[in-house]
């Protein structure tokens, strides 16, 4: 051990009486190591923005719609007290329709989506409310004309975020229904997926059952609800039993009239995509790698020519042709761990230049880079891996050399 | 008293079959331990030939070769590198010391090949530099320094790891008379110190210094006798 120690002294001193030679044989591996810890940490740090603001919003969700386009399997109203009275682990139920409109403030005249929803849409809603509250089950039972607005667009309708008991005079179609603001949403946190823009239409929230009142009839039949697991239930099971119950009220078993998608399936269709870009990525990076590898190689063998002296005295003086080998292979794989460590440090500082000039240019897609320990880990192994597989063939050639050869060679 | 080397009926050729060289053709010699033994010859006579084959550098065509006693004609690569390193120092004309290292650092090699632990090789070095008088240059590169302390430093390294026998190959083939007379005054006192010492030169003067000298020609051994006026070399030029 104290020997192995040695010859790592002298791959060393060798370096570093070659620095300038050493660094541009580094330069391979430094370029290709950053590049692909550059983009793995770009690429993880989308991920978790991703993952984190679509969690946010969607974990838990389990989406159910009629897939029959006569109408006649249509979710009722029925259907929704049926599966929250009679399926376990289930948060909140609610079907939403929709409607556009219009109103004027003294800031001016907007466009508004009108969106009719449940009482659970408290529920739903992971970032919460600000100031105020959501509409309760009575309010939903009796139609109040009562509504729930973002901060953002109080500010943009009233200047101020203090609204709560101000009155909003919607006009959908050719009613205007007057609306009393009980809630203000909090903003979204995360950037990434509020896409607010100066004429984006003001969003309201308020029952469902006020659209009576704009449609003269009641609003019963949805294509399609949306359900709420509990924080521990499963949703796989939530899915069959709902699937259950609902062929069973509408005498349709095994006809997958009523179809689901989990939440978490398209967050893992998400998390799938952005890893398969990441490992494209590194590999095109991963490719530089093996460049560099062929140049550490191409430069150790030229080292060796030119040191076939020293090699000869060394083994006049009884080197063998293991302390040789291990002399330049050492050599070698300490050239491309140093450069790896450098590359590592680059990559990283790349990966936050890159999401800091991207924060700069777009700051609705501000993130920052998340830094793999396994990544750097591999990185550094697979740097001095790349030393020693290229470093073995002109380390050979070093070890193999006749001493009477190597000596009388000038 | 066994021999410390000991030669039977040597044969070395170069390129066998075409372009046939015998470099070495029938040589059998032996040294006893302490001598002072100098080998000439003219140029291509075989000298470096001889000097490769008992610093087991290179392997004979043919012959037997007992160093130390021990059989060492049929060793492989690394046994031999094992053998050089503990029972030979070498001294070449070329100086051969490594530019990277100090004379320190060139001074220690063959003993970090012996796996002498660090503490201890600094200190051979280090004694073995002041007994050659460099001992306030021990942390020169070779090309700070002059020819004639360069090969100091080369005898240094010869002597540090204490081996039995010293080969020097024209050690003072490529220095000016001064610098060649005080190497030959260390080889001399390397000789008193009770170390064998085995002198290769094409240089009659140099040879003249040894107690006994072994004529080679053509690859054969011409003479070997014992020199009955032993004399310091460069004493001769001062009178
Ligand atoms: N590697 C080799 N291949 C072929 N022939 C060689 C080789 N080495 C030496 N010779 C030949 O062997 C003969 C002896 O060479 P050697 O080097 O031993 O001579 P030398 O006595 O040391 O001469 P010098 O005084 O010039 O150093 C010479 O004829 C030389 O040409
Ligand atoms: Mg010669």
């Amino acid at each position: 051990m104290s020997q192995f120690l040695e010859y790592i002294k002298m791959a060393f001193a060798n370096i570093r009486a070659n620095k300038g030679r050493s660094f541009l044989t580094m330069l391979g591996i430094i370029i290709g190591i950053s590049s692909v810890i550059m983009v793995i940490s770009l690429g993880n740090g989308a991920k978790n923005v991703i993952t984190e603001s679509m969690a946010g919003i969607g974990a838990g969700q389990i989406a159910m719609y009629s897939s029959d386009d006569t109408g006649s399997y249509q979710i009722t109203s029925d259907d929704i007290d049926a599966i929250r009275e009679q399926v376990d682990g289930i948060k909140g139920v609610l079907a939403q329709d929709s409607a556009s409109g219009s109103m004027k403030t003294s800031k001016g005249e907007f466009t508004v989506s009108g969106i009719g929803t449940m009482p659970d849409v408290q529920y739903f809603d992971k970032t919460g409310i600000e100031r105020g509250r959501y509409f309760n089950e009575r309010e939903y039972l009796s139609g109040q004309p009562v509504a729930v607005i973002s901060e953002e667009d109080a500010i943009r309708l009233f200047g101020s975020t203090n609204v709560v008991g101000m009155d909003l005079d919607i006009t959908f179609y050719d009613s205007t229904i007057t609306f009393t603001i009980i809630g203000v949403q909090k903003p979204q946190d995360s950037s990434m997926m509020s896409f607010v823009y100066e004429d984006s239409p003001v969003q309201v929230t308020f029952p469902i059952t006020v659209f009576e009142q704009i449609y003269g009839t009641q609003v019963d039949s949805f294509y399609m609800v949306y359900m709420l697991a509990e924080e521990d239930a499963d949703t796989y099971r939530i899915t069959s039993e709902v699937s259950n119950l609902m062929e069973r009220r509408h005498q349709c078993k095994g006809e997958d009239i009523y179809q689901f998608e989990n939440f978490s399936d398209y967050m893992s269709i998400v998390n799938t995509v952005v890893n398969m870009v990441t490992v494209f990525v590194s590999l095109v990076a991963a490719i530089s790698l093996v460049v560099g590898g062929i140049g550490v190689m191409n430069i150790m063998l030229v080292s060796v020519t030119e040191r076939t002296r020293e090699i000869g005295i060394r083994k006049a003086l009884g080197a063998k042709t293991g302390s040789i080998l291990v002399q330049f292979l050492s050599e070698s794989a300490i050239i491309t761990l140093i450069g790896g460590l450098i590359g590592i440090v680059c990559g990283i500082g790349g990966a936050y230049l890159i999401s800091g000039i991207v924060g700069i240019v777009n700051p609705s897609l501000n993130f920052a880079p998340a830094i793999s320990i396994p990544a750097i880990v591999t990185a550094s192994l697979f740097s001095c891996g790349i030393g020693i597989f290229f470093g073995i063939y002109p380390a050979k050639k070093a070890a193999k050399m006749s001493p009477i050869e190597a000596l009388r060679r000038m | 008293m066994d021999a410390l080397v000991d030669v039977r009926d040597m044969k070395k050729i170069y390129n066998p079959g075409e372009n046939e060289v015998h470099a070495l053709d029938g040589v059998s010699l032996q040294i006893t331990r302490g001598e002072f033994v100098a080998i000439i010859g003219q140029s291509g006579s075989g000298k470096s030939t001889l000097m490769n084959m008992l610093g087991c550098l290179d392997v004979p065509t043919s012959g037997e070769y007992y160093l130390d006693g021990r059989d060492v004609s049929g060793l492989g690569d690394d046994e031999l590198s094992t053998i050089r390193n503990e029972e030979i120092g070498f001294i070449f004309q070329g100086f051969n010391l490594i530019p990277n290292l100090t004379a320190l650092e060139n001074v220690e090699l063959p003993l970090i090949y012996r796996k002498v632990p660090a503490a201890k090789r600094h200190e051979l070095a280090v004694e073995s530099l002041k007994k050659v008088g460099l001992e306030n240059r021990m942390d020169h590169k070779p090309a700070e320094m002059s020819g004639g302390q360069q090969q100091r430093v080369a005898i240094a390294r010869a002597l540090a790891a204490k081996p039995p026998v010293i080969l020097a190959d024209e050690p003072t083939g490529n220095l000016d008379s001064k610098s060649s007379i005080e190497i030959m005054r260390i080889l001399k006192e390397l000789h008193e110190d009770g170390r064998t010492v085995i002198l290769i030169t094409h240089d009659n003067g140099i040879a003249e210094s040894a107690k006994r000298i072994i004529r080679i020609m053509d690859g054969k051994i011409e003479a070997d006798y014992i020199n009955q006026n032993v004399q310091e070399y460069g004493g001769a030029k001062k009178a």
